[in-house]
């Protein structure tokens, strides 16, 4: 139409506002007459067909549209249909390839206007299309990720009632989301923990942060269950509301038959760092029997010196079984993992007869002070025992020249806190957080194994308590272990 | 198995058979079996507990064989023989008497090549095995 408003002083000011406002919105606009001539056009319209105002304005609706768009949409007897009814058309779609223009998608409308003509409207909406394809894109992505997972997903409301429950989910527990849809996720957890788990769904409410436990989830159509390790998290909304919660589980199962492995494996190279202390302390009561029962074996022995000799006969072989039942108790692989009422004392004392042969051999002088209560925790004896037996062998490992292992045990509010500390080389400042990570080992190759303290880290864990280091390097290591008291 | 070793290099020594003999052990039975051994032939012996006990009793007595446990509470068996050796003008003959090492022990035959110990023993060793290293220890040599 019109290409400098202010040239075109010849039309009036009505006619100027009217091309104005065709040429700015971002809409192709056509007026077409009874015939199907193209009477006016506007700007956006030329733009979008490449065409000039000469060659459209007066020509045949045929001449101006493709061929393949008059045949798809059937556009001109839509237009006749219009002249006919005098009732518009809205909201069509079309979509237009110019030549060597990508392809575009159009909403068109058809209006009838005075004078007998129709407007013909029409907006490009390719990039809505794209947009909105892009996002059912993501959206089936998003959703084909949770449905692929091999972990637990799923979400709930506010209140805890679950909205969706992905294939892990139903491969795991055996319940289909259409038996879990809208009842409450604590209704499929351990008795125990059904209470807890309301809990933290109510914590989730006022909370940002995730809540991470291990509970079993009940499989009712086999009337089991299995040990998952849960990760809940808020889901919040645009304003920072809590709008439900997102539930991660994943089976601990594989987990712990791995982790079963890894402590048997890493016992076995603890026996193989005590072995020497061990040798050294069972030769010493086979000498002593050894000599004595020769003696006995002379002529001529009084009465006294003879019962003198099988006395220490005996009392030796005692000190070498005693040495050998507390290797066997550390080696056998610990299949219990009943948690059950333990005396901490009397684990620690255990654990530190394991390791005196090693500390004597070493010059290491070990200081326990006896503590004549009971302290109980509820865990598994001899998972307890490996992680001090860790802890002990790698505190004598850091004073090969000889020091002071030292344990303090002190009880607080509901915990109990162990620490050890030895007098070694200590821990450089970069590797004080490493030491909890699987494989790594401060030893030279071949030496260590660099699992006993990801395994004493996992087994605290286990027993819902926690493990640190501190330490300055040149100046000795101190791992402190915390447990709940019973 | 052979599990005395001793060696063929004579360490400088001064024949005393009535010289008493040390036994350093932590293990108070182990002093009692190799105590009861050695007086069974009219030497006599003198005990030490530990490193420190053992070196005092070096320095201040006067002993012609010491039979020497490898480890101790406080010091290395192998440490007592080399400040043994140091701080004695006239040195006694040592045997080092061990369940920690075995008679191949590089160790034990690097330190009887030093002169540091004149010979090995391992725990458990025969009464027999005992006598025959005191009795050789106990013969002037040249």
């Amino acid at each position: 139409m019109s290409d400098n408003p202010f040239k075109k002083q010849s039309k009036n000011h009505f006619e100027l506002l009217y091309d104005m406002l065709l040429d700015a919105i971002p809409s192709s606009v056509l007026m077409v007459d009874e015939k199907l001539h193209v009477v006016s056009v506007n700007r956006n319209f030329l733009l979008k067909s490449q065409r000039s105002n000469a060659n459209t304005v007066g020509r045949p609706l045929s001449e101006v549209f493709p061929t393949v768009i008059l045949e798809n949409t059937g556009i001109e007897e839509r237009i006749r249909n219009v002249f006919r009814s005098g009732s518009p058309v809205n909201g069509q779609k079309m979509t237009y390839r110019a030549p060597g223009v990508p392809i575009r998608i159009y909403y068109y409308s058809i209006l009838p206007i005075p004078a007998n003509q129709i407007m013909l409207l029409m907006e490009d909406v390719t990039e809505q299309v794209r947009l909105s394809e892009e996002v059912r894109r993501v959206e089936r992505h998003l959703a084909s990720v949770v449905e692929s997972a091999s972990d637990i997903v799923l979400s709930t409301d506010i209140e805890g009632r679950i909205l969706t429950w992905n294939s892990a989910a139903e491969k795991l527990s055996g319940l289909s989301t259409h038996e879990v849809h809208g009842r409450y996720f604590f209704e499929f957890c351990d008795t125990a923990q059904k209470q807890p788990v309301r809990l933290i769904f109510m914590q989730m409410k006022n909370s940002n942060e995730s809540h991470t436990t291990e509970f079993h989830l009940l499989t009712p159509n086999n009337g089991g269950s299995i040990l998952i390790s849960w990760v809940f998290s808020p889901m919040k909304d645009d304003y920072g509301q809590t709008v439900g919660t997102v539930v991660v589980g994943r089976d601990l199962a594989e987990r712990r038959k791995l982790e079963l492995q890894l402590r048997q494996s890493q016992k076995l190279t603890a026996l193989g760092v005590m072995a020497g202390g061990i040798a050294h302390e069972i030769r010493n009561p086979l000498a002593v029997c050894s000599s004595a029962a020769q003696f006995l074996l002379e002529d001529n022995i009084t009465a006294e010196f003879h019962k003198e000799c099988s006395r220490k006969i005996q009392t030796n072989i005692q000190k070498a079984s005693a040495i050998i039942e507390n290797l066997l108790r550390f080696a056998r692989s610990s299949l219990d993992t009943e948690m059950v009422e333990v005396d901490l004392n009397s684990v620690l004392k255990e654990t530190i007869d394991l390791v005196t042969n090693q500390a004597k051999v070493q010059k290491i002088q070990v200081l326990l002070p006896m503590q004549k209560e009971y302290i109980l925790v509820s865990g598994v004896s001899g998972l307890l025992q490996q992680v001090f037996m860790n802890i002990f062998l790698n505190a004598i490992n850091a004073m090969p020249e000889g020091g002071v292992l030292r344990i303090v045990v002190d009880t607080f509010e509901d915990r109990v806190i162990v620490r050890v500390s030895d007098t070694g080389i200590g821990i450089p400042a970069g590797e004080l957080d490493k030491i909890f990570d699987p494989f790594h080992t401060s030893s030279p190759v071949g030496q260590g194994t660099g699992l006993g303290l990801s395994i004493c880290y996992s087994i605290i864990q286990q027993h819902l308590g926690s493990i640190q280091a501190e330490s300055r390097y040149g100046e000795g290591a101190t791992i402190i272990v915390t447990l709940p008291l019973l | 198995m052979e599990k005395v070793l001793l060696s063929s290099s004579p360490c400088h020594y001064f024949e005393a058979m009535n010289t008493p003999i040390l036994i350093v052990d932590d293990e108070p039975d182990m002093c009692w079996a190799i105590s009861h051994i050695i007086q069974s032939q009219g030497f006599n012996v003198i005990t030490a507990y530990n490193g420190e006990d053992a070196c005092f009793k070096l320095t201040h007595g006067d002993f012609s064989i010491v039979f020497l446990d490898a480890k101790l509470p406080d010091m290395d068996g192998l440490e007592v023989a080399r400040r043994a050796s140091t701080l004695l003008h006239e040195r006694p003959r040592i045997v080092l008497v061990s369940g920690y090492h075995y008679h191949d022990d590089p160790v034990v035959r690097h330190a009887i090549v030093e002169g540091i110990i004149c010979g090995f023993l391992a725990k458990p060793f025969t009464n027999k095995e005992l006598l025959k290293t005191l009795h050789t220890l106990s013969q002037p040599i040249e």
